[in-house]
């Protein structure tokens, strides 16, 4: 486990610090991401499990789509954590802009190779479901076109943050992009109300009752619910060894300038 | 001020800014970001020769099926309740069309009005529900699905179903 | 079942990528906690 850095007790933040900055220690921060991690995955794996047997097995088919309905208990979760992904990744980044968090940095970093990898699965499980269904693989329409701009987002953050040679530029340089891209989150998410689009509109919104018989709507909130801690727990691991491969380059360059 | 006061109203100010041009820009643009018009707006603007994507419901009973050289040919009415266009296609349908179903036809404008279809799109609604109670609404008289919407969902989601939907 | 040709490939895909990067993470993970093992032991010796 992660206990083997338990030991180490590195830039100590100044006593009395408070609010976000508790968990700027990196030491810290390990020993909880050690302890929730297990967790986080265990559940993870275990709600998506739930789900995606029970869209498969149980779930009865849609009297127009046939089984071909089954494909949304694997698109809608990535759909919605790609845009969750990147609400995570502007807001480390806000924090790492404005409040100088050590950790905020490394998250940003950490969270856009996941959300970009969850972004493709929403396009391409979509492509798999608009074939059949509307009877074209990808359409131009605003819906479809948006969250491909969300993808390259997140593909300029991540080419953006390691364009540079010192690491605080790229950061940086990451830190506004995903800023600035903030604006399309509600572009994607209204897509489909403000403009006419081939995509139909959301089924499940916070203002009304979900417009999907519940024998689907169950095994859906199980795969949402399993892969949001997949997703909590991917990020959480990768941070982890970020922070540790950042401790190994600060000891490897103390060591080099002491010999 | 302390310093990251001043960048946290720096970081508001531009997103402030940044967030009006988006809208603007999007306002400015919002007749290239639709995918589809309707037949209203295609009374009201279109041109004979234009090429476009027409968007709307098959009308009931509007759907009339031939062959012609071998292809299946098929002539139906797109409308979005207020105005409606008789479309012509040669070519295969998507397993979704049918009549009250949504579809998005690529096109030119016929100068008879008509519209002459290259590509036939089905949009589905939001609407979810396996074939057991789409059966149970027909047989009770609560729904016809080429009539239009269905109910609303706390009157049926709870409807027995089988896996295959019957 | 109906169109598995297209509900496999999206299964397939859905548990693919996450798969590869859960892989990713385990593999950075263990190679950081033993080069530090490493470093740090022999800091402290």
């Amino acid at each position: 486990m992660l206990g083997v850095v338990d030991v180490f007790s590195p830039t100590a933040p100044p006593r009395g610090a408070r609010g976000l900055h508790r968990f700027a220690n990196p030491g810290r921060f390990l020993r909880l991401a050690g302890r929730v991690l297990p967790w986080a995955s265990g559940i993870g794996l275990l709600l998506a499990a739930i789900g995606l047997a029970w869209g498969l097995f149980v779930a009865p088919a849609d009297w127009q789509q046939g089984d071909a309905v089954r494909i949304m208990y694997v698109h809608v979760p990535a759909a919605w954590l790609a845009s969750a992904g990147y609400m995570a990744l502007a807001s480390a980044s806000a924090v790492a802009l404005v409040w100088r968090h050590p950790l905020a940095d490394l998250a940003a970093v950490e969270i856009a190779p996941v959300g970009a990898g969850f972004t493709a699965i929403c396009l391409i499980t979509g492509s798999l479901w608009g074939k059949p269904m509307w009877g074209a693989f990808w359409v131009w329409d605003a819906r479809l076109t948006s969250v491909l701009v969300l993808f390259f987002l997140y593909l300029g953050h991540i080419a953006l943050t390691r364009a540079f040679d010192s690491p605080e530029r790229g950061y940086r340089a990451g830190a506004i992009l995903a800023l600035v891209g903030v604006v399309n989150l509600p572009i994607i998410k209204f897509s489909v109300d403000w403009w006419n689009t081939l995509h139909q509109p959301a089924s499940i919104t916070l203002t009304g009752a979900p417009t999907m018989y519940l024998g689907m709507l169950w095994p859906l909130l199980f795969t949402a619910l399993g892969a949001s801690f997949i997703f909590v727990a991917l990020v959480l691991a990768r941070l982890s060894a970020a922070v540790m491969e950042r401790r190994i380059r600060a000891l490897l360059a103390a060591r080099a300038e002491g010999t | 001020m302390k310093r990251k006061h001043r960048r946290l109203a720096i970081v508001l100010a531009c997103g402030l800014g940044l967030g009006s041009a988006a809208a603007l820009t999007l306002f400015a643009f919002r007749d290239n970001l639709v995918f589809f018009v309707t037949p209203s707006d295609l009374a009201s603007r279109g041109h004979a020769g234009e090429t476009l994507r027409l968007g709307g419901l098959v009308a009931a009973g509007s759907v009339q099926h031939a062959t012609i050289d071998g292809q299946p040919a098929v002539r139906f009415r797109v409308t979005d309740g207020r105005s409606s266009v008789s479309v012509s296609y040669i070519g295969v349908l998507p397993d979704l069309f049918r009549e009250g179903q949504g579809v998005v036809t690529l096109g030119t404008l016929a100068p008879d009005g008509g519209f002459v279809a290259s590509e036939v799109l089905a949009k589905h609604d939001e609407t979810y529900m396996p074939k057991d109670v789409v059966e149970a609404l027909k047989k009770s008289g609560h729904w016809q699905p080429a009539a239009g919407p269905p109910p609303p969902a706390a009157t049926w989601n709870t409807l027995p179903a089988t896996r295959n939907g019957g | 079942m109906t169109h598995l040709a297209y509900i496999l490939p999206a299964y397939a895909v859905a548990l693919l990528i996450p798969a590869l990067f859960a892989g990713d993470a385990w593999r950075r993970l263990r190679r950081a906690r033993a080069r530090l093992l490493v470093l740090e032991g022999g800091r402290r010796r």
